[in-house]
C-alpha cells in the first residue's frame, strides 16, 4: 500500500522549505535533524547576500512554523539508521539520542544554564566561547529548548552527584534519565537535504591556520560579527584582544584540492569585507581572488558597491600566496598580477574555504542506497529526470547535499523535490 | 448581550510572577472602569500555554460566556496561535482576543519589580480597551479551479507543463512562435555533464504533444489574465488571426518566457554585424545543428578561432552564467571537427559554478585550448586579415589574428517581458528580469498570488537550473491548488468605504498586490478581498481616511494607545 507520509532529513534551510510544503497538504512529515536546533547553516550568518536581509529575520519564521506545525514531528538530535523497502513503502529506523529537556514543558527561560557548574567549548561558535554542560547553541535557537551533552554533564557521566538543573527548573522539564530512543517509522519518500561541510583549514598549513591565532575561518569572522555571536557582533582579535586594523580575506582555499568551485564564496567574501568596512571603516581590507564567480542578475552589483566602500581588491592565484608572521602580526607573500612576488602586512587573515560534502553523505547513501558523485556529494540523474532524483525511485535530493548552492538555489530544489513527491504519492 | 471580558495573567513559571506583583495587577484590572463593568473576570493561571493551561481557559470562556479575551502572557511570536485555537475550540471568534506581552516588553527586561508591574498594568489596560474595538473576522471558502496556463514553451514551459498535468489538473501551454522546445532545439549538444545528448528534449517535447491533459496553443499570446489565485480568467489570441481567441479560466499561471542574447552591434569594438566571419554563439549554435558544419563565410574551414566571453556583461551589470560553459562546448566542438585548429579563449573571470563545470574546464584546456584573461580587447580587420587586439591583466597590448571570432553576449530578458509583467500584474527588477516575490526564500513566486516565474525569464540560468525552476512550480502549485479543496483567503484585509472614497486612485498606485480595482461607474476604489494581504500600503496613502485596515483600523490602534500612554 502507498504512504504517503514523507522523511525529510536534514532541518537546514531546503529541510524546512521541503516540509513546511508538505505539511500543508496535510501530509505527515518527519523531519530528522542530528542537531539540537534547526536552521542549518543559514543561522549562522547575521545577513545573506547580496540583498544584506538579517538572516534569522528571514529564517526564524519559517523555523517558528516547523514548530507549530501539526503535521511536521519534528526529530532532534537524531539520525537515520536503517532504511527498507522501496518507492511508496519504506521502513526507517531512526537513532533519538536522549535530550534531557522536554520539547513540550520547557518554555525557553534559560534559568538552567547558570546553575550548572560544567563549561566547555561551544561548536556552534567555532570555539570562539564556551556554553554549559545544559545550553542552547546560540541566543535565539530553535526549538528555544536546551539540550545536556552527556559527556560532560558530571550528574550524567558520573563524576559527581549533581541535580542543579533540576532544582532550578520550575516547570519540571530536565529529565536526567531520559533515555536514547531508537523510533521505526513508515514512509512513502525521503527527501535528502542534509547539507555540507568546509573543509578543513588544516590541510592548508601554507595560510597557518591554527599556529597564528589571528588566521580565522570565514565562519569564524561570520559568527564575530553576529550580533548573537560569542562577542555580540564585536570584531576583536583572538590574540590582543583589540579590533583588527588590516584584514586580508584569502578567497578559493581548496578549491583545486576538490576538484570544483563552491559557488558561494566570492560573494560570501565580499559580504565579509561589506560587514567590517561596516564596522571598522578605518581598517584596511584586502580581498585576495582569482576569477569572480558571481553569477547571477543581482550579484555583480553587489561585487561593485562593495569596490567602492574602498576594500581593495588583489588579483592572486592561491596556491602561491603564504601567510607568515607571529601572534600578533601576519606577513601575506603573494604574487600580483604581473607575476611578481609582493608582501602585505595584516594583523587579520579570513580564509574562505571550500564547501565540501556534508560528513555524514557517506554513510546516509550507503544506508539509503544511493549513490554519491566523484567530488563526494550526492549524484543526482541528470537532465533526463533532473537534479533532485538519486539512483534510487521515491529519494529526492534537495540543497547543499547535492552540490554547492546558495540559499535561493537550495529553496528552488527542496520545492522541486516536493514536486516530485506530490507527483509520485498523489 | 453586553461585552464580558475575561482578563487572565500568566505566570510563566517563575519568569513572570517572580518579576511583577501578580495580585497587584489583578487587583487593578478588576477595578478597571474603562470600560466600565464589563470585565467579569480577572484571573492568574501558573502556564496558559501548557496542555492544562488550555483546557483551563476555553472552561473558562464557556462558563463565563465571555466575549472577548485578554491574555497577558509572552511574545504573540510563542503563543499567538495557540490561544487563537483555543479561542476556536469555543466558539468565541480568535479576533475578539488580544494577547499582551508582558514578559518580554516587562518581566525580563525591567529589574525593579513595582516598575515592571506599572508597566504590566498599562499594557494590560490598552490590551483591554482594544480588544472591545475589536470586530469578529470570519475566514471565508473559495472555490478553486486546479488548471494552470503556461506560458512559453521551451524547455522550462514544457518541464511545468510536464510536472503539472495530470488526471484532475489541465495544462494550457502557449507558444509565440510556431513551434515548441525553445531555444534548447538550435543546440548541437548540451553540456557532457548535464546529460546524455539531446534526444532526452526531443523525448520531453513528443511527451507534452501526446500528453491529453496538456493543450497546446503555439502562434498564440496572452491577451488578457484577470482575477486571482484560484481563480483566473484568460483570453488568448491567435497572432496571425484577430478573430481566433480561447477564452478559459485557470487557477494559476507560470511565465516561462525564456531569453534574448544582448545584441553586440551594440558595442562596436566587436566588429559585430561589420567584420565578416563574427558570429555569436547561438548563431554557430544553429549552424552546426543544421549542417553538423562551422565554417567560414567562404565555405572553408577556419584554421584559428578566437572565442571571446562576457559580451555586453559590464553594460547588462551582470554575469550570465553559463556562457563560459558553452563558450568550452563550442571549443570542443571545433577540436572535434578539426584537430589542428587554434583555439583561443578570451575571458574576464571564468564563471564556473556548478559542481561539475570545473572539470569541464581542465577537460576543454587539456584538449590544446588556450585561454587568456583581458583587460580590454577588441576586433579589428586590416586588408583581409582580421586580429583581436588586447589588453592583459598586467597592461600589456597584444594582438593575435583569426579566421573566425564567436562571440559570448549576455544573456537578457525576453522580449516583451515588460508587457507580459503588465498584463499579469508583476514587477521587473533592476535588470529587467520577471522579480520573485523573495529573492531568497521564495524564488519562484511573484508578489501576485498563483503567478510564478520560471527558468531564464527570472534570471539567466542553464538547462538543469531551468528544468529545477519548472519542477520547483510543480511543488507550489501542487501543494497549494489541491483539485477539489477550497482556498482560504487572509482576514486580515483592508476595505475601502464607498462613502468617504473621493477616486483619486492613490490606493491603486501603492498597492503591491494588485489588490484594488476601480469602479468607473460609481468612481469609487474597491478591495478584491481574495487577493489583499493586509500589508496596509492602502490606509496609509488614503487622503480622505476612505481606507482601513481590519483588525488594525484607526480606533483600535488609538484606543490601545491612549490607555497605553495614560
Amino acid at each position: 500500500m502507498n504512504n504517503s507520509d514523507i522523511l525529510v532529513i536534514g532541518a537546514g534551510v531546503a529541510g524546512i522549505e521541503a516540509s513546511l510544503l508538505l505539511a500543508s497538504t496535510g501530509k505527515k512529515v518527519y523531519l530528522v535533524e542530528k542537531a539540537s536546533l534547526t536552521g542549518g547553516n543559514v543561522i549562522k550568518y547575521e545577513d545573506v547576500f547580496s540583498n544584506m536581509e538579517c538572516s534569522t529575520c528571514m529564517i526564524a519564521p519559517k523555523q517558528q512554523e516547523v514548530l507549530q506545525s501539526e503535521n511536521i514531528e519534528l526529530l532532534t538530535l537524531s539520525t537515520v539508521e536503517k532504511v527498507q523497502g522501496e518507492i511508496g513503502d519504506f521502513t526507517v529506523t531512526i537513532k533519538k539520542k536522549a535530550r534531557y529537556v522536554s520539547l513540550i514543558d520547557c518554555i525557553g527561560c534559560g534559568m538552567c544554564y547558570e546553575p550548572c557548574p560544567v563549561s566547555l567549548k561551544n561548536e556552534f561558535e567555532q570555539n570562539l566561547s564556551e556554553k554549559k554542560a545544559i545550553y542552547v547553541p546560540c541566543p535565539g535557537s530553535l526549538p528555544n529548548v536546551p539540550a545536556i551533552d552527556p559527556e560532560y554533564c558530571l550528574q550524567l557521566n558520573g563524576k559527581k552527584t549533581c541535580n542543579a538543573c533540576v532544582e532550578a527548573c520550575a516547570f519540571g522539564a530536565i529529565n536526567l534519565s531520559d533515555k536514547d530512543e531508537k523510533i521505526e517509522i513508515k514512509v512513502g519518500a525521503i527527501i535528502v537535504a542534509s547539507g555540507f561541510d568546509i573543509v578543513e583549514p588544516a590541510g592548508f598549513p601554507q595560510f597557518g591556520y591554527g599556529k597564528y591565532p589571528n588566521v580565522y575561518t570565514a565562519i569564524e569572522a561570520e559568527r564575530l560579527y553576529a550580533s548573537n555571536g560569542p562577542t555580540e557582533g564585536e570584531i576583536t582579535l583572538r590574540k590582543g584582544n583589540t579590533p583588527p586594523q588590516a584584514i586580508a580575506i584569502i578567497q578559493c582555499v581548496g578549491r583545486e584540492q576538490q576538484g570544483y568551485c563552491s559557488s558561494v564564496c566570492c560573494m560570501y567574501s565580499l559580504k565579509l569585507a561589506h560587514y567590517l568596512k561596516h564596522k571598522l571603516p578605518d581598517a584596511k581590507i584586502y580581498n585576495f581572488h582569482s576569477d569572480w564567480c558571481m553569477p547571477g542578475k543581482y550579484n555583480q552589483k553587489f561585487h561593485q558597491d562593495v569596490k567602492e566602500e574602498g576594500v581593495d581588491f588583489i588579483y592572486s592565484p592561491v596556491d602561491k600566496i603564504k601567510v607568515e608572521g607571529n601572534d600578533k602580526s601576519l606577513l601575506i607573500e603573494y604574487y600580483n598580477g604581473k607575476d611578481e612576488k609582493e608582501k602585505l602586512s595584516a594583523d587579520m587573515v579570513i580564509l574562505s574555504l571550500a564547501m565540501m560534502q556534508g560528513k555524514d553523505t557517506a554513510s546516509l547513501s550507503k544506508l539509503l542506497g544511493i549513490e554519491q558523485d566523484k567530488r563526494g556529494f550526492f549524484m543526482n540523474q541528470g537532465i533526463q529526470l533532473g537534479s533532485v532524483d538519486t539512483s534510487k525511485p521515491g529519494i529526492f535530493l534537495a540543497g547543499c547535499a547535492e552540490g554547492p548552492k546558495d540559499i535561493q538555489g537550495s529553496i528552488t530544489q527542496a520545492e522541486a523535490a516536493v514536486g516530485k513527491v506530490m507527483s509520485y504519492l498523489s | 448581550m453586553s461585552d464580558r471580558i475575561g482578563v487572565y495573567v500568566c505566570e510563566c513559571g517563575p519568569n513572570i510572577a517572580d518579576k511583577v506583583d501578580i495580585k497587584k495587577i489583578l487587583t487593578e484590572i478588576s477595578a478597571f472602569n474603562e470600560p466600565p463593568e464589563k470585565i467579569i473576570i480577572a484571573k492568574k493561571h501558573k502556564l496558559l500555554c501548557s496542555k492544562e493551561g488550555q483546557d483551563f481557559l476555553a472552561d473558562e470562556i464557556i462558563k463565563n460566556e465571555l466575549t472577548h479575551l485578554v491574555i497577558a502572557a509572552c511574545s504573540p511570536r510563542d503563543h499567538d496561535i495557540t490561544f487563537m485555537n483555543v479561542c476556536k475550540r469555543t466558539d468565541l471568534n480568535p479576533y475578539l482576543y488580544k494577547l499582551v506581552n508582558i514578559r518580554e516588553h516587562c518581566a525580563w527586561i525591567i529589574p525593579d519589580k513595582d516598575e515592571a508591574t506599572e508597566k504590566a498594568i498599562q499594557y494590560i489596560r490598552a490590551g483591554i480597551s482594544r480588544v472591545t474595538y475589536q470586530d469578529p473576522l470570519i475566514e471565508k471558502e473559495l472555490d478553486s479551479i486546479p488548471d494552470v496556463l503556461v506560458i512559453g514553451a521551451g524547455i522550462a514551459g514544457i518541464e511545468a507543463s510536464l510536472s503539472l498535468a495530470g488526471e484532475n489538473r489541465k495544462v494550457y501551454l502557449v507558444e509565440r512562435t510556431s513551434s515548441i522546445g525553445g531555444k534548447v532545439t538550435k543546440f548541437e549538444k548540451i553540456l557532457p555533464h548535464q546529460g546524455t545528448n539531446l534526444d532526452i528534449i526531443q523525448e520531453k517535447i513528443k511527451a507534452v504533444q501526446e500528453n491529453e491533459n496538456i493543450e497546446i496553443f503555439t502562434e498564440s499570446e496572452v491577451e488578457k489574465a484577470i482575477g486571482f489565485f484560484g481563480n483566473f480568467e484568460i483570453t488568448l489570441k491567435n497572432i496571425h488571426n484577430d478573430e481566433q481567441n480561447n477564452e478559459f479560466k485557470v487557477g494559476a499561471i507560470v511565465a516561462a518566457t525564456g531569453f534574448n542574447l544582448f545584441n553586440p552591434e551594440k558595442i562596436p569594438r566587436y566588429g559585430y554585424g561589420k567584420i565578416e566571419d563574427v558570429y555569436t554563439s547561438l548563431e554557430i549554435e544553429e549552424s552546426n545543428s543544421k549542417t553538423g558544419k562551422i565554417l567560414l563565410k567562404s565555405g572553408k574551414p577556419p584554421k584559428s578561432v578566437a572565442l571571446i566571453h562576457c559580451v555586453g556583461r559590464e553594460e547588462r551589470g551582470y554575469c550570465s552564467r553559463v556562457c563560459c560553459n558553452y563558450m568550452f562546448k563550442i571549443a570542443q566542438y571545433l577540436k572535434e571537427k578539426m584537430p589542428d585548429i587554434k583555439i583561443t579563449e578570451f575571458y574576464k573571470d571564468l564563471c564556473l559554478p556548478n559542481k561539475a563545470d570545473q572539470e569541464f574546464f581542465v577537460d576543454t584546456k587539456n584538449k590544446g585550448v588556450n585561454f587568456i584573461r583581458f583587460k580590454d580587447i577588441a576586433v579589428k580587420q586590416k586588408d583581409k586579415e582580421k586580429f583581436i587586439e588586447y589588453t592583459k591583466m598586467d597592461g600589456k597590448k597584444e594582438k593575435i589574428s583569426a579566421e573566425m571570432i564567436i562571440l559570448a553576449p549576455a544573456i537578457e530578458p525576453a522580449e516583451g517581458s515588460k508587457e507580459i509583467a503588465e498584463l499579469l500584474n508583476i514587477s521587473l527588477d533592476e535588470t529587467g528580469f520577471f522579480q520573485e516575490a523573495h529573492q531568497k526564500l521564495n524564488p519562484v513566486a511573484t508578489s501576485i498570488d498563483g503567478v510564478f516565474i520560471v527558468g531564464t525569464a527570472q534570471n539567466p540560468k542553464n538547462i538543469p537550473d531551468s528544468m529545477m525552476d519548472a519542477q520547483a512550480v510543480g511543488g507550489k502549485i501542487l501543494t497549494q491548488l489541491i483539485p477539489g479543496e477550497k482556498l482560504i483567503p487572509e482576514v486580515i484585509v483592508s476595505e475601502i468605504s464607498e462613502a468617504f472614497c473621493t477616486g483619486c486612485q492613490t490606493c491603486l498606485s501603492v498597492c503591491s498586490y494588485g489588490a484594488i480595482y476601480f469602479d468607473e461607474d460609481r468612481n469609487i476604489s474597491i478591495v478584491n478581498e481574495a487577493i489583499c494581504r493586509g500589508c496596509g500600503n492602502c490606509v496609509a496613502s488614503c487622503p480622505s481616511g476612505a481606507a482601513h485596515a481590519k483588525h488594525f483600523t484607526s480606533t483600535q490602534i488609538y484606543q490601545e494607545v491612549l490607555e497605553a500612554i495614560r
